[in-house]
């Protein structure tokens, strides 16, 4: 049983996702000269969509694991093509993330003054598209989701971004784009593949014969195509200069959600549907992380602009969740998924710190021009040092779980990456503390920092509600990891079972 | 042989004559005054009399396709429900071809429709964007080329195949040089004309060496007759003569410069930019709507035994491999060479060489082994002409608003579009979205259908080239919406939207949406073909 039960009758999923495009129609409609009403409807609807994803989480029997709240319907059934939603402990926590995720950045994007309308619809199309993608079981659907999350990121990062902003949204988007153009390949390889016809996953997962090459040729697209998204070396480089370039929130659902978007289609779409690819595959791509994790967090070390350090942790981070994709047992895999609910809320933290706190305050992220933050800004200090605390991976914190889970993992299959990925952990440490001090602690070396505006309501509970997350999580990991162990059971022994037949 | 009973059957075609002539009468039997009020007043009478008759003759057609409403057997008899049904009666059917030379069925009905709504679309466009001088000739124009299509889908005979090209292009020639003091749409005319002429020229020699073959295999003089048809000549010649290969291979050239298809396009961008506004948008989706209908008819009925396989290695052959490498031909070139462009009329064109080569995957399927992949392969191919059309009629509808309104349609022109007119430019948004292939717009599904007929028929190496092409193509649509979103601009000035052109987009864009999103919408009629 889960903790409360919902009506049966309500399709509950297909509401979570509506509930952020209704609020982009209405906003269309508002007239210009009511800025602030479009920010109300905004974030008012992003708060109904994280209770509803919460309450689907809440809801959800893990004793009987499986999907759940599945809703069907036909869209094409000449092609097989059918609207199917459904959860179960893997996309659960990745609903609730992205709901977390896009309430507290709604309320980062108060101050965006400049063509509110457009940047509210927009913002709202996206998380539209992200909702869709973690609920769909239906590849096609799946797809279609996917491009929808990722377009509106092109005219976000373009009109509302800084830094070089036009060249880091092509950049994003045609990276993003070539992953999908494997991703298409992939899935009508699959589609015609297995025989049936379907792009259905239940039915392509359960009844779906896919030949050994073929599955062979098949897994690398759709595993570095999602890959791509997931920032998965060396397919990374569009992640930190788009992290830079864009405006907070998004930035936030970027890193945040978006490359968990990534690393959730290459367990979905590709180990799932594929284990026999993926016995084959995944010792190559280990390998690949382990650059993703030692080289990213030692690029973040040296850089100077506070963003491109969160926007390199986040590849040595992601890169992290990509090397427990690839062990495959079923610790890593836990590991995996609670490391992408922790560092989408420690991201989001951090960029919302550097991005919305300081950023739009002082108009520059440079370590050497800033220092001395910690006197104007406590409660700025007090959220980037928690953030990094998990992200050094301090006990007590969500980041702590997630890694500690993935190093055990990754050992099991392969020790020897484990022992060099850990190199990043007193990597991270240092870059973390470095910009810790530079920005906080160091002299003040402006004197007009001294006088910078307050933090606004908005910006206290946004950070207020990623810091407690974070936290609850780090106190209390069963109420995510005993959901989580029932989504990744399943398929950590199906992975298993392949290599035991071929063996 | 003709009977009474098939002049329902032509309806359509009657209708769009009568329509034409129509035009044209009222324009030169009616007294204009020479002052520029009664000039204007000629030209709005000629193009809302062609707007108005062109959507009766579009609502004829669709009631009589059955498409929308089939008139059940057991209805009363009264008054509508006779007109309704012999009406029907001349509907899409599998009776034999009018005269032996003309087919009604689906595949014709669906195309018909298409042109004519093509046609309705583009005389909207024309309604804000006037020719100056001789407006009746300039609407009987559209109509006849119209009409010329509507007879091209349908033909199954070489001579009518034939004369319906020449119908079509003739009026196109002389509407791309319409604006004759315009030295761009001057060269336009005469470089269409120029090019047409050759490849009418090719694709008659092409036609006469197949009737050839035809006569050489034949036997017996019973079988003499009616040799031009395009299934007998496809029963009497074997697949490995080289006068029908030759024949083939003409017929294929002189289409590709029909359909602009590389290495034959050189005539299309320069056409595309000179020519007015509307008629590039008509040039671009109906007569090459057309075009691929007629060549596919061609290709399988003429020459059945010669699909060959467009695989890669010793089993590729016939004409699915030659398609197969114009395809690929297209797909790069038309991709690549959009690239650098800096005008947006000149990048549509471009960009819509590169979808003659999307369209050509979905002829390939004729290649596949079972019939049901075949018709997948025809059912794509349709779905894809039918919202490449809108796409592309509403984006060259945007353009032809911005010519008139900021006076060019270079990328300078566009800057700031969204912060001058944002609906407008929402609407150029969903259409170069759209082409780009972004679910959930139509243009996604179709290239997405599209590509699983090409993966069928075998040829698994051109949709891998062809996706790595869309990603090429999105970086220069992404380019129009940078300079429409993005690019700061020193001029706010509003652009107006008329209301003929604002309705035209309407549907475009409605259509590409709907379709988009509900693709069984139209599907469960493509069907039938």
């Amino acid at each position: 049983m889960g903790l409360i039960t919902l009506p049966a009758d309500v399709p509950w999923l297909s509401l979570i996702w509506l509930s952020m495009l209704v609020p982009a129609i209405i906003i269309a409609v508002i007239p210009d000269r009511y800025p602030d009403l479009m920010r109300w409807v905004g974030t008012g609807f992003a708060l109904l969509s994280l209770i509803l994803s919460l309450l689907v989480f809440l809801a959800y029997d893990p004793g009987r694991g499986g999907f759940q709240f599945i809703e069907q319907l036909d869209w094409i059934p000449q092609l097989g093509i059918s609207y199917l939603l459904g959860v179960d402990g893997i996309n659960l926590p990745m609903l609730l993330l992205n709901g977390i995720v896009i309430f507290t950045g709604a309320l980062m994007s108060w101050n965006i003054e400049e063509r509110t309308k457009e940047y509210w619809v927009w913002l709202l199309l996206l998380t539209t598209g992200v909702y869709g993608v973690f609920s769909a079981l239906d590849l096609f659907l799946f797809f279609v989701f996917y491009e929808l999350a990722v377009l509106p990121m092109y005219l976000l990062i373009g009109i509302w971004g800084s830094t070089r902003k036009e060249y880091g949204a092509m950049k994003l988007t045609l990276f993003l784009m070539a992953g999908s153009a494997l991703v298409i390949i992939g899935m009508i390889g699959l589609y015609f593949g297995s025989g049936l016809r379907t792009f259905n996953m239940l039915v392509l997962a359960e009844q779906g014969f896919i030949s050994g090459n073929l599955q062979w040729l098949l897994f690398p697209a759709l595993f570095v195509g999602f890959g791509v998204l997931a920032g998965m070396f060396p397919f990374h480089t569009w992640s930190p200069t788009g992290h830079v370039a864009a405006p907070t929130a998004v930035s936030m659902l970027h890193a945040g959600v978006l490359m968990k978007l990534g690393a959730y289609g290459c367990l979905r779409a590709a180990m799932w549907l594929m284990p026999v690819g993926a016995r084959e595959w995944l010792p190559i791509i280990v390998v690949l992380t382990v650059f993703n994790v030692v080289y990213g967090a030692s690029i973040a070390m040296v850089q100077r602009d506070a963003k491109f350090i969160i926007g390199y942790s986040s590849v040595s981070h992601m890169g992290l969740v990509v090397m427990a994709l690839a062990a495959g047992t079923q610790i890593a895999l836990l590991g995996a998924v609670l490391q992408m609910f922790a560092h989408g809320i420690m991201t989001a933290l951090f960029f919302a710190v550097v991005g919305r706190m300081i950023y739009d305050r002082t108009h520059t992220r440079q370590l050497p021009e800033l220092g001395g933050l910690g006197r104007v800004m406590p409660f700025a200090a007090a959220m980037f040092i928690l953030g990094g605390l998990s992200s050094m991976g301090m006990p007590g914190l969500a980041g702590f779980w997630a890694e500690f889970n993935i190093f055990i993992g990754v050992w099991e299959r392969y020790p020897l990456v484990a022992v060099i990925a850990a190199l990043s952990i007193p990597i991270t440490g240092a870059y973390i503390l470095r910009a810790v001090w530079s920005v906080f602690y160091d002299e003040v070396k402006n004197p007009e920092f001294l006088h910078l505006p307050r933090l606004t309501w908005q910006e206290y509970t946004g950070a207020l509600v990623l810091a407690l997350v974070l936290v609850g999580l780090g106190l209390y990991p069963a109420w995510m990891t005993e959901l989580i162990d029932t989504g990744v059971r399943p398929l950590a022994a199906r992975l298993s079972e392949v290599a035991v037949a071929l063996r | 042989m003709f009977q009474l009973t098939d002049i329902p059957r032509l309806l359509p075609e009657i209708l769009l004559l009568v329509l034409a002539l129509l035009v044209l009468g009222s324009d030169i039997l009616e007294r204009w005054g020479r002052s520029p009020s009664a000039q204007l007043e000629r030209v709005k009478s000629s193009a809302s009399l062609t707007a108005i008759g062109l959507g009766m003759v579009l609502a004829v057609a669709l009631l009589q396709s059955g498409y929308i409403y089939q008139l059940p057997e057991t209805a009363p008899v009264n008054f509508f429900t006779n007109i309704i049904r012999n009406l029907q009666s001349g509907g899409p059917s599998n009776e034999g071809a009018i005269a032996g030379v003309f087919v009604v069925d689906h595949l014709t009905m669906i195309a018909r429709l298409l042109i004519i709504g093509a046609a309705l679309l583009t005389s909207l466009l024309c309604l804000d964007i006037r020719p100056d001088a001789h407006p009746g000739e300039f609407y009987a124009l559209i109509i006849f080329a119209t009409l010329g299509m509507c007879l091209m889908v349908g033909a199954n005979e070489l001579l009518l195949a034939y004369l319906a090209i020449e119908l079509t292009s003739i009026p196109l020639y002389l509407l791309a040089g319409y604006f004759r003091n315009n030295a761009r749409s001057a060269e336009a005319g005469l470089k269409y004309f120029l090019f047409g002429a050759i490849s009418s020229a090719i694709l008659l020699y092409g036609m006469s060496m197949a009737f050839g073959a035809a006569l050489n295999g034949v036997s017996g003089a019973a079988n003499m007759n009616d040799l031009t048809r395009f299934n007998r000549i496809g029963a009497f010649t074997s697949s490995s003569g080289s006068l029908i290969t030759m024949a083939m291979l003409f017929i294929i050239a002189g289409m590709g410069y029909k359909l602009a298809v590389v290495p034959f396009h050189g005539w299309s961008p320069d056409v595309y930019e000179g020519a007015p506004a509307p008629v590039t948008a008509f040039i671009s989706t109906a007569s090459k709507a057309a075009g691929f209908i007629l060549l596919f008819r061609l290709l399988t009925e003429t020459f059945p035994a010669m699909a060959g396989a467009p695989v890669l290695g010793d089993d590729a052959g016939g004409w699915t491999a030659v398609l197969a490498v114009l395809a690929l031909l297209t797909v790069v070139i038309g991709n690549l060479a959009a690239l650098p462009q800096n005008n947006a009329r000149r990048l549509l064109a471009y960009s819509s060489i590169a979808h003659a080569g999307f369209v050509l995957l979905g002829m390939l399927a004729w290649a596949a082994a079972q019939p049901f992949d075949r018709e997948q392969g025809l059912i794509a191919l349709l779905y894809y002409l039918i919202i490449y059309s809108l796409t592309n009629l509403g984006a060259f509808g945007v353009l032809a608003l911005i010519g008139q309104q900021v006076g060019g349609e270079d990328f300078a022109h566009l800057r700031g579009l969204s912060r001058r007119n944002l609906p407008l430019a929402l609407l150029f948004t969903v259409c170069i979205l759209s082409l780009a292939g972004i679910p959930p717009l139509g243009g996604f599904f179709a290239k997405f259908y599209i590509f699983m007929a090409g993966w069928q028929s075998g040829a698994t190496w051109l949709v891998i080239i062809a996706v790595v092409m869309t990603i090429v193509s999105l970086y220069y649509y992404l380019r129009l919406l940078k300079v429409m979103f993005i690019e700061p601009t020193t001029d706010l000035s509003p652009v107006t939207m008329p209301r003929g052109i604002a309705a035209a987009l309407t549907i475009a864009v409605v259509g590409v949406l709907v379709l988009g999103i509900f693709p069984n919408v139209i599907l469960s009629v493509l069907e039938k073909v």
